[in-house]
């Protein structure tokens, strides 16, 4: 067993650029690995445990104003809740702060505690007095509102001032870039808050276990049932939240899942490239240790063992590295759930990972390790090891009849001298340009997407008016200002759409709003009342496809609608509608817009304009340039991409770096012949560059189609996990220029990588190699 | 006999001009003595056959390198074909060694993975891109193995491998032949055959250095034997080309009776 | 003087006393035949006097190895048989191995070992000397081989070829006494 061992360890001193690679390579693929599994194992654990430790609420409910509080005091026992809070009476408040307006809905609540939803706090303290408010961390931290800041009320007519005294950590929200925001107050506070239009009731449920979504919607049915129609105006469950919050988690768990198998298909090819070519460079040398006394099992050991060592170090380094990689996209999450962060990984995970890849890495080993092992003694002293002859001569006569020179034709005609080898090396070279397909492609398709989500290029400035603002002034200042080319109105409702649990956020919209850069996914836009979009995840929910006719309802009346198409949209995953403003002309009380989105003529100057609104009427309306910029969620999944497509581009370089270093090693004796006939070092270089190319050529239009399928995959996967179904122009990203240089580039690079063998091939010493026999 | 001084390289042909001339070379080899030359002077003319013997380790083969810029002189200088090979790059080496040197060794060296045409054109291909398909065949001809030019070598026996090494070593019109024991890995037939194809060559013109530890071999196709021993050239010897009577060469006398 | 020459003669070779016989053995034959025979086989590589011929043939017959075939005439037209006798003692002698000692004629020997002793004789340049002589015989030797392949003499030319093996055997003396010679003068 030392021998074994003494042999092994021998081998790998001399054999160090091959430890090298399997050691990069395992170390690439192990480290992604990890942070895949330990971002799986981890997803969803940390909402679950926040949630339960701060009694989250299984449902949040809001009420129409003229409800009856004493009939909401009695639906948590009617329709089976385990605990409640509330009823709260809130209000839809609007503030100033700096010169920005903001819009959220305020609760009064005597103290964070309670049966349900009890809020952290994570600065400051409850509020005392009326005058005080308290908002989410996440909103704080977002806009920069520090403790002590002074909000003016801008939603009441006396513009009252509000002194933010504390910060909370609310479970039952998402984070602020992505979902709106509660503010607190002291029920006390309440009415010189309100206006009779931005009251409301809301009510907070748990209930026992863990109810799944049709359970929760059985509840909201019951709720319905409880009390008199149109009484809930919007509901929202915590499976929704809970999947805003970890999409960008599962996003990235899938995305490096699936790129991590990828990698570790790379290395398994590296490696069994590897073994054969040191079992094949040391066939004699196999011959004499038989006939030292080694084993079958001895030499398999031997050779196995050269490349579990380095493999093994690899681990050791890249499953604690990729751990810590993970972390900060953890730490992400734990921010968010004000959670103390504390590095979270499992001992026998990480272990379970060190057992699986060394297997992995072993298994691929071993099968050439084992003909090693088998390998008959006489045969292997005895055996000259050159490759078959004659496998590359079609190609040679093709290049020839292109007309290459011909060190270019017979390092092509080399390439494939060893088809198993050269298959293996293509497939690194596969992976890795594929993953550069995906990396330069989704985050275009990301672009695409948030640039219709954020109305990139349709319209430069957002307006929000205050409710003590009419809309009709709104118009008119817009439409005074000569620049305004274009302004569409947006105003927002819940409406109640059969077979959905939850009253769907709907948008109203007034102009010309196709003009918005919404994407249709199928169908068209509307053009009269009544007509409707919605994304697939509503559609698909409520079993409807274009066309079909349904019957809505808001504050308890019907509304008739008709879907006419299909649209991309990710707010709530997917589950809201599109409609024209005017579809709720019958509706009471009356529905205004409350944000505008305004177009500016050609060669306006945004801020100019944005200053010269605001100075129209400075309190009771925000006017900003519109943010196109990229959500973090999205710079997050950009950068993880962008890390995975270097991680397996390196691997893939690597495998061409391996497979040429073994073929100039074994070609030596050839490369010497060639050398003495009058071939110059040059010639070499480009004879071993030929090979690299050729691999990589192949190996590269192989990818392109690959990794446009899967781009195509992943933008599904990804869309239809946001509720949505890709947008057509998602897909069609590249232009083909691009498509024809991916793959020229990956030849560039693998020659580049061909440099080092090539120069060592170059400066064989003809003598040495070809008068030692 | 003429007779020369040892190491003396003076010329005294009329007519001929001078192929190979080396001057002082020393060749050192870190790490041991074995192979090196020290302080060697040679010239070899066109058209002759000269054969450079030795026993192993004496430095024939180093000589041979030399002259085909396969290695470089520690000291010395090395003139082939009117040129210095001292200056010149590895770039320059290898373009004189495929235009001027036909170098035909001891154990083939032939590419296996192209077929036995291929092999022949290698050098000329290296050269030009027009294609000397044409001359290979011809030469596979006039060596007697055109119908070996689509086989791989590994399916050749061992003298009409060397016949291939052979050809290729011609495609180029070689200034030079150089030969390394070129019959070491044959049968005794097989090496007749080749060393008579030198003869051949020899014949029409070509100049032929021959390296070889067997003087019987050097002796029967050199008229000029260059004797070289730990380094140094030991004897320098232009021997005679006469038919002689069997009596002249040998007398067979049995044991003399008490 | 007919004593010397005789004692001379007496005294040559064992091998041509067989070697006549053997011819003899094959069949009977005048004396100038088995002469003229005798050096064709030979392939002119050994001359025979005729006196030589006679008084083996003399001898032989005195010892009753070979005898005349019919009437005493005249000597040149004896017709020579071998006996049974003879047949017996040629076969004796082709069945026994060369086992005396090796004899090494040549002038090279004891030239060597003066050279140690004398004055002027440097050993270097004399061994080069005759290797030179060595490699010129060895270049004879080989065209007459040649020769005598073609002329289809192939029992000649294996005669030439153990001569061209002993030359090359000489020549690797040479060498090492060389090899010896030039270290000796380094130290």
């Amino acid at each position: 067993m030392t021998a074994i061992l003494v042999k092994a360890i021998a081998d790998l001193r001399r054999r160090r650029v091959q430890a090298v690679v399997i050691f990069v390579t395992v170390l690439l693929s192990i480290g992604t690995g990890t942070m895949a599994v330990t971002l799986m194992s981890q997803t969803r654990d940390p909402y679950q445990t926040a949630f339960q430790a701060q009694k989250g609420a299984h449902l949040q409910v809001t009420f129409n104003p003229k409800t009856d509080p004493k009939l909401l005091a009695a639906t948590p026992a009617a329709i089976g809740a385990s605990a409640f809070g509330g009823p709260y009476l809130a209000t839809g408040l609007e503030f100033k702060y700096g010169d920005r307006k903001y819009y959220q809905n305020t609760f009064g609540r005597d103290t964070p505690g309670g049966a349900v939803e009890v809020l952290k706090i994570a600065g400051g303290r409850w509020p005392r007095a009326n005058d005080e408010i308290v908002l989410t961390r996440s909103f704080a931290e977002l806009n920069n509102v520090p403790l002590g800041a002074h909000l003016r009320v801008t939603s009441v007519p006396q513009t009252p001032m509000l002194t933010v005294v504390g910060e909370v950590i609310d479970i039952d929200e998402g984070s602020a870039d992505l979902s709106s925001q509660h503010a607190w107050v002291l029920p006390a506070a309440i009415p010189a808050l309100t206006t009779p239009d931005s009251r409301f009731y809301a009510m907070d449920y748990r209930f026992p276990g863990d109810p799944t979504s049709s359970q929760l919607a059985g509840y909201v049915d019951r709720l319905r049932a409880s009390l008199p129609p149109g009484s809930i105006s919007g509901s929202v469950n915590y499976l929704l939240i809970r999947s805003i919050f970890n999409i960008t988690n599962q996003i990235l768990t899938g995305v490096l899942s699936a790129f991590s198998v990828f990698a570790l298909v790379a290395t398994i090819a590296i490696v069994a490239v590897l073994v054969t070519g040191i079992v094949i460079s040391a066939y004699r040398e196999i011959g004499i240790m038989k006939a030292l006394g080694f084993t079958p099992a001895g030499v398999t050991g031997v050779f196995t063992l050269q490349i579990v060592i380095p493999a093994l170090a690899a681990c050791l380094l890249g499953i604690p590295a990729g751990t810590l990689v993970s972390q900060p996209l953890l730490a992400n999450s734990s921010h968010a759930l004000g959670l103390p962060y504390t590095p979270s990984f499992s001992i026998s995970l990480d272990l379970l990972i060190l057992v699986a890849g060394l297997l992995v890495v072993v298994v691929a080993a071993s099968l050439p390790a084992l003909r090693a092992g088998l390998l008959k003694p006489i045969t292997a002293i005895t055996n000259a090891t050159a490759p078959r002859g004659g496998s590359g001569r079609r190609v040679r006569r093709q290049a020839a009849r292109l007309g290459l020179p011909r060190p270019v034709i017979l390092g092509i005609g080399d390439a494939f001298a060893r088809p198993l080898r050269a298959v293996l090396t293509v497939v690194t070279v596969l992976i890795g340009v594929a993953t550069v397909v995906v990396a330069i492609g989704l985050p275009r398709s990301f672009l695409l997407i948030n640039n219709s989500e954020t109305g990139a290029g349709r319209y430069q400035v957002l307006v929000s008016r205050s409710d003590a603002y009419p809309d009709s002034e709104v118009m008119r200042i817009l439409n005074a200002k000569e620049e305004t080319a274009r302004v569409v109105a947006v105003g927002g409702q819940n409406v109640v759409i059969p077979g959905i649990s939850d009253p769907v956020n709907t948008r109203l919209l007034r102009g010309d709003s196709a003009q918005l850069g919404y994407m249709v996914i199928a169908g068209r836009w509307f053009t009269a009342p009544g007509e409707v979009l919605a994304p697939k995840g509503l559609l698909q929910e409520a079993h409807l496809k274009i066309g079909d006719q349904v019957t809505g309802s808001v504050n308890g009346e019907p509304l008739q609608l008709r879907v006419v198409g299909e649209v991309y949209d990710i707010s709530n995953l997917g589950r809201s509608l599109f409609m024209d403003l005017a579809t709720m002309a019958a509706v009471r009380p009356v529905i205004d817009p409350f944000t505008y989105y305004v177009t500016l003529k050609q060669g306006t100057d945004v801020n100019a304009y944005v200053g010269r609104v605001a100075a129209a009427q400075p309190d009771l309306i925000d006017v900003h340039a519109s943010d196109t910029s990229i959500i973090a969620p999205v710079k997050i999944i950009d950068s993880v991409l962008l890390v995975l497509a270097a991680v397996l581009a390196l691997i893939g370089v690597g495998g061409v770096f391996n497979t040429l270093l073994l073929n100039t090693r074994e070609r030596v004796h050839d490369t010497a012949t060639l050398k003495a006939v009058g071939m110059s070092p040059r010639q070499v270089i480009v004879m071993v560059a030929a090979a690299a190319g050729l691999l990589a050529l192949v190996g590269g239009l192989l990818a392109m189609p690959l990794g446009l399928i899967l781009h195509h995959m992943l933008n599904d996967v990804i869309s239809s996990s946001a509720g949505n179904d890709t947008p057509p122009g998602a897909y069609a990203v590249f232009n083909p220029l691009e498509l024809g240089v991916i793959p020229l580039l990956a030849v560039a690079v693998a020659m580049l990588a061909a440099l080092v063998p090539g120069r060592w091939a170059a400066r064989t010493n003809v003598v040495e190699v070809l008068h030692s026999e | 006999m003429d007779r020369r001084a040892i190491g003396n390289g003076h010329l005294w042909g009329i007519g001929m001009s001078e192929l190979v001339r080396l001057t002082e070379i020393t060749k050192v080899y870190q790490g041991g003595v074995t192979g090196a030359l020290n302080g060697v002077s040679l010239t070899v003319e066109e058209g002759e056959f000269t054969a450079v013997m030795g026993p192993s380790g004496s430095g024939k083969t180093t000589l041979l390198n030399l002259v085909a810029g396969l290695d470089r002189p520690t000291s010395g200088s090395v003139t082939v074909a009117g040129s210095d090979l001292g200056p010149l790059g590895e770039t320059a080496l290898a373009r004189f060694r495929r235009d001027h040197i036909g170098f035909v060794f001891q154990f083939f060296h032939l590419l296996p993975n192209l077929t036995v045409l291929e092999n022949v054109l290698i050098p000329a291909q290296l050269k030009s891109r027009v294609s000397s398909e044409a001359a290979g065949r011809e030469l596979l001809a006039q060596l007697g193995i055109a119908e070996l030019a689509d086989r791989y070598p590994a399916k050749l026996s061992g003298g009409q491998q060397q016949r291939v090494s052979i050809a290729r070593a011609l495609i180029n019109r070689p200034t030079l032949l150089l030969a390394d024991e070129p019959t070491g890995a044959l049968d005794t037939r097989s090496g007749d055959e080749v060393m008579e194809l030198l003869r051949q060559l020899h014949r029409q013109g070509k100049t032929v250095l021959l390296v070889t530890h067997d003087a019987k071999l050097a002796t029967r196709y050199a008229a000029r034997v260059v004797s070289v021993m730990d380094g140094r050239i030991v004897d320098d010897a232009r021997l005679e080309t006469a038919d002689r009577e069997a009596s002249d060469v040998i007398k067979v006398r049995g044991e003399e009776t008490r | 003087m007919h004593t010397d020459h005789a004692y001379r003669v007496w005294n040559c070779c064992l091998s041509l006393k067989y070697g006549l016989m053997g011819l003899l053995a094959e069949e009977p034959l005048h004396g100038y035949e088995v002469k003229t025979r005798f050096e064709a086989m030979l392939g002119g590589t050994w001359e025979v006097n005729i006196g030589q011929v006679y008084t083996t043939l003399q001898r032989l017959e005195r010892d009753g190895l070979v005898r005349p075939v019919g009437p005493r005439g005249d000597r040149g037209k004896l017709l020579y048989e071998v006996s049974e006798e003879g047949r017996r003692v040629l076969a004796e002698w082709m069945d026994q191995p060369d086992s005396g000692p090796q004899e090494l004629r040549e002038d090279i020997y004891v030239k060597l070992l003066l050279a140690a002793r004398l004055a002027n004789g440097d050993l270097a340049p004399l061994l080069s000397r005759q290797k030179r002589a060595y490699l010129q015989r060895l270049r004879d030797l080989n065209r007459l081989e040649e020769r005598a392949r073609r002329d289809g003499r192939s029992d000649l030319a294996r005669l030439v070829r153990g001569a061209l093996l002993h030359t090359e055997a000489d020549i690797k003396w040479i060498d090492e006494l060389s090899e010896t010679a030039i270290s000796g003068e380094s130290e």
